[in-house]
Formats: C-alpha cells, sequence, structure tokens
C-alpha cells in the first residue's frame, strides 16, 4: 500500500527538488545555521563551501533528516521532510555518504554493501540476509563496476582507504537514492583519491537527473565536478553562485574574514 | 590487640607442614584419576549449561536495557530500566545463595546448580552486553540510519557486529568464572570437583587435593585456549 503510493511518487516527472525554506538551527548557546533559503533543481551538483564551524554538516544532515530544524522547512518533491516517514521512504529520497565512509568494519564487504538495501527489506529478511545474503547479485554487480569484485567476502576492516570508499559509494549505488549528500567526502584523501571519489559520485548523479550535495572545500575540485557553489560563513549564506563563476578571490574572502592570524594577536576569544 | 593465639592455632605449623609436604607427589593413580575426572564433568557441565541459561537471560535483556532499540521514546526508557533494574536484582545476589535458596525449594538436583550460576551470571552478561552495545561508534550506526536502517537493523547490522569481539571475550572470561563457582556449589552439596576436594581433605589426603587442583587449572587453560582460538577466529 505504502508501496504503490511511493511507486506514483517516483513515475511523477523527475520533479525531485529540494527547497530550503527559511531554516534555522541552533544547538545549545551556539546558532549553527541562520535562517537561510534555497532550493535545488533535480540534476544540480552543488558544492557547499565555509570554514570550519560555517554550519555545513549541520545542513547536510537536516537534508538527511537526521537533525530537524528549529524553524522552517524543508521540501523534497514538494513533501515536508518532517512528515516522511525515516527509513524506506526516506532512504529511497536521500543517501549520503560520510567522511569516513563509516563502514562497520567487522563485517563482510558483502553485508555492508547490502545494508544500502536495508530501508526496503522487511526485519526477518534483514536478519536472515546475515546468514543467506539477499540480493547478492546487486551488490556483486556493484563491486563490479567499481573493480573490487574480488573483495565482496573480505572483512571490511582488511580493506585499503580507498576500497573502503568505494565499499561506500557501493552501498549507495544499492540504496540508490535521487539525491546524495556528501560531507567532506575528500578531506582525508591524496589528491588521487579525492579525484576517483569525486568521478564516482558524479557518476552517480550524471544523466539519472540525480542531484548532489557535497560540502567541498577545493576551488579546483568545486569546478571541475560541480555546477553551483554556496558560500556559508557562521551560519550565514554569503554567496550562491555557479561553480563557473567561483573565483580565487570570491573563496579566500569566505575563508580570510574568519581567518585567526596568531601574528596579529588576533586568536579569538571564544 | 593480640592477634598472635588466634590468627595461627598452635597445631597449625604442623599441619601446614604436613600439608605442603603431601602435595608431592600428586597421586596419579589411574583409580583416583578416574575418579577425578568424573567430578570434573559435572562441574563443566554446569558451567557450560549455567553460561548457556546466561547468555539466554543477558542477551535480551541487555539489548533491552542498552536503550538502542526500541524507537518510540515513550516506551524506551521505562523498558531499559525495568530490565536494569531486573538485571540488578539478578547479580546482587550471590550465586551460593540462589544455591541455598533453590535447594530449599527444589531440593538437590543438577536444575539447581545450573539456574544458580545462570541468573546471577545472566545479571553480571546483561550489564556488560548493554554498555557494550550502547558505546558502539556512532558514525557507522549514523550511515545505516542515512540508508533507511531502523533501529533494530542497526542493532543486527551495526551494534553487534561492532561489539561482538568483546562480547564473546567477556563471555569466555566470564566462563572461567563460572567453572570456579560450579566447583564451590558442593559447599550445598552439588557434585563436582569441589565436592571431591571436600571429600578428600575430610580424609586429609592432600596429595588427592593437589590432583583436583590440578584438573581444575587445567580445565580453566583449556577454556583460556578455546577462548582465544574463537576471539583469533572473530578478528580475521
Ligand atoms: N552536536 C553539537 N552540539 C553543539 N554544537 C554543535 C554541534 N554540532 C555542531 N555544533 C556547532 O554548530 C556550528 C556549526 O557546526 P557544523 O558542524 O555544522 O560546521 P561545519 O561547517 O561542518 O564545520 P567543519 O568544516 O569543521 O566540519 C559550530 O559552531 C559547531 O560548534
Ligand atoms: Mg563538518
Amino acid at each position: 500500500m505504502a508501496d504503490s503510493r511511493h511507486h506514483a511518487a517516483v513515475a511523477a516527472p523527475a520533479a525531485t527538488h529540494v527547497v530550503v525554506k527559511d531554516v534555522a538551527k541552533g544547538y545549545p548557546g551556539v546558532r549553527a545555521l541562520a535562517p537561510i533559503a534555497f532550493s535545488v533543481q533535480p540534476g544540480e551538483r552543488l558544492a557547499l563551501a565555509g570554514p570550519s564551524g560555517s554550519g555545513k554538516t549541520t545542513l547536510l544532515y537536516l537534508l538527511a533528516g537526521l537533525l530537524q530544524p528549529d524553524a522552517g522547512q524543508l521540501c523534497i518533491d514538494g513533501r515536508d521532510l518532517a512528515e516522511m516517514r525515516p527509513g524506506r521512504e526516506l532512504a529511497r529520497l536521500v543517501g549520503m555518504v560520510h567522511q569516513q565512509y563509516d563502514l562497520v568494519s567487522s563485517l563482510p564487504v558483502l553485508h555492508n554493501v547490502l545494508a544500502g538495501r536495508l530501508g526496503q527489506w522487511s526485519l526477518a529478511g534483514s536478519a536472515l540476509s546475515l546468514i543467506w545474503p539477499r540480493e547478492r547479485h546487486l551488490a556483486e554487480e556493484a563491486l563490479a563496476r567499481l573493480g573490487i569484485a574480488d573483495k565482496a567476502s573480505q572483512r571490511t576492516s582488511r580493506l585499503s582507504g580507498g576500497e573502503q570508499q568505494r565499499v561506500a559509494i557501493a552501498r549507495l549505488m544499492l540504496q540508490s537514492p535521487r539525491i546524495i549528500l556528501a560531507d567532506e567526502p575528500v578531506s582525508s584523501l591524496d589528491p588521487a583519491l579525492a579525484e576517483e571519489m569525486m568521478r564516482l559520485l558524479v557518476d552517480l548523479v550524471e544523466g539519472s537527473g540525480k542531484t548532489l550535495i557535497a560540502s567541498l572545500h577545493s576551488p579546483y575540485l568545486i569546478k571541475k565536478y560541480c555546477t553551483r557553489v554556496i558560500g556559508l560563513r557562521q551560519g550565514e549564506m554569503q554567496f550562491d553562485l555557479p561553480a563557473a563563476d567561483l573565483t580565487e578571490a570570491v573563496l579566500d574572502r569566505l575563508y580570510d574574514l574568519d581567518r585567526r592570524r596568531p601574528e596579529n594577536g588576533a586568536i579569538r576569544q571564544e | 590487640m593480640d592477634w598472635g593465639g588466634s590468627l595461627i592455632h598452635s597445631g597449625g605449623g604442623g599441619a601446614a607442614r604436613t600439608f605442603f609436604l603431601a602435595l608431592f607427589p600428586p597421586d596419579l593413580s589411574p583409580e583416583f584419576l578416574r575418579i577425578s575426572l568424573a567430578a570434573t564433568w559435572p562441574t563443566l557441565a554446569y558451567a557450560v549449561a549455567g553460561m548457556t541459561v546466561a547468555v539466554l537471560i543477558g542477551l535480551p535483556l541487555g539489548i533491552l536495557a542498552s536503550g538502542t532499540v526500541i524507537s518510540v521514546p515513550r516506551l524506551r526508557w521505562p523498558v531499559a530500566l525495568a530490565s536494569r533494574f531486573s538485571l540488578g536484582g539478578m547479580r546482587a545476589i550471590h550465586e551460593l545463595v540462589w544455591a541455598v535458596l533453590f535447594v530449599a525449594a527444589f531440593g538437590l538436583s543438577p536444575l539447581v546448580a545450573v539456574l544458580a550460576l545462570g541468573i546471577p551470571y545472566g545479571g553480571i552478561l546483561g550489564r556488560i552486553y548493554s554498555e557494550l552495545l550502547h558505546d558502539v561508534p556512532p558514525e557507522p550506526l549514523r550511515a545505516l540510519r542515512t540508508a533507511g536502517a531502523s533501529p533494530v537493523r542497526q542493532l543486527l547490522y551495526g551494534r553487534i557486529p561492532l561489539a561482538l569481539p568483546d562480547m564473546v571475550g567477556y563471555t569466555f572470561y566470564r566462563f572461567e568464572c563460572a567453572i570456579r563457582s560450579a566447583a564451590i556449589m558442593s559447599f550445598v552439596g552439588i557434585q563436582g570437583l569441589g565436592y571431591q576436594l571436600q571429600l578428600s581433605l575430610n580424609d586429609l589426603l592432600f596429595r588427592q587435593v593437589w590432583t583436583l587442583l590440578l584438573f581444575m587449572l587445567v580445565l580453566v587453560v583449556l577454556v583460556d585456549q578455546w577462548s582465544s582460538l574463537v576471539r583469533r577466529k572473530l578478528a580475521s
């Protein structure tokens, strides 16, 4: 029943678009996000830039349904995020790659990849799959596409950083959400792996009308892989530009304003 | 204060010397080895059965007590508190006291030993399980959550796999303790190494005592070896 309703939504014209309506979020004693508003069209690849503490993670967690806004509204496909059921429904719309990929290191790779299906499987099916893996072919196809088909039965903690990154991507491929969020997906990677990660993420969304929203600091990567960039500073939107228009000067201003210069003795009092 | 007379009574020195001299050699006659083996069996069996009961009690209650699986907030904490409270009650009472109570209720039977071990050990295991399950790193769980996994699925795919090596390690450690506890169940008249030990001590057959202690030692060492084998397998 819930399923047929959902299929109707999927069959509708590719109207996945994200509307952030005057969303604010604070933590005790901290204003993490001033009311900000923007919308994202299907197929856009949006970069979030900004210094540490500017609210990038907070914004992504709000979009992922991991946090609830204090004020304002987040809508996807015209529907309020707060009204969606967290598992099944939301997981089809929004998925996330985390900074350290956040795999369950003690499980075999296969189960980490199949975890992308947990939103769709029944509880009994999820439990049994740990013994008799379900939809194994999906996981194997994804791993093969990423070039690590031979790692399926390995313990995840044994994999290199680059391989783990692909396992996280494979999990996302099985989840197949229409909006992909990525929180600093390249921050701990060497330049080659960083480019590979961006390539994989862009491959996931390109041509399928899916949307990517990623926090990124490198102007080079933003220009190369994104279509649009929003600059955040202390929870406020500083600029919203096509990625092609991003200049070093704009980015320097975004980060410089908050830079702490020890030589000036201007280490801010917290 | 004058401790002298009361701590070491006059004949004590002589008895101690006899005891230590009599340690060597232990009684390794086939006949007594057979008796020792026969006494080892119930001790091991009670320990294994008791630990099985303990895991069956500790795992479900530990999961509920961790407050991580019930998604309805109104239910979560009452259930967690009730589980914690019952686990606390089970381990507040020593296994020998449980044994005395059960002997009074059911008379001497193997079931008494198993329950008397299983209940307090279940209380201990449940407490530790709940803490281990609660304290796994949050990042992998958050990732499972954004993949659409409910709290129970997060338990199956995140919390349990992440906590399992520690849970197994601690269970084996408790298994060693259970062997010792099973042995001293003889104080309420239950068969096993402890019972045989008491008989030999009463008859001042110290060489037999030494043999029985050796059996105890071997048992604990074997469990320890088994434990490291299992943990190595889990870690690979
Ligand atoms: N759980 C929390 N409790 C309290 N304050 C928080 C919490 N999470 C974030 N904050 C605060 O909210 C503000 C925004 O944090 P956020 O993590 O969104 O920034 P960010 O842009 O992701 O920074 P970074 O680049 O360092 O990851 C910061 O001032 C931070 O200290
Ligand atoms: Mg952040």
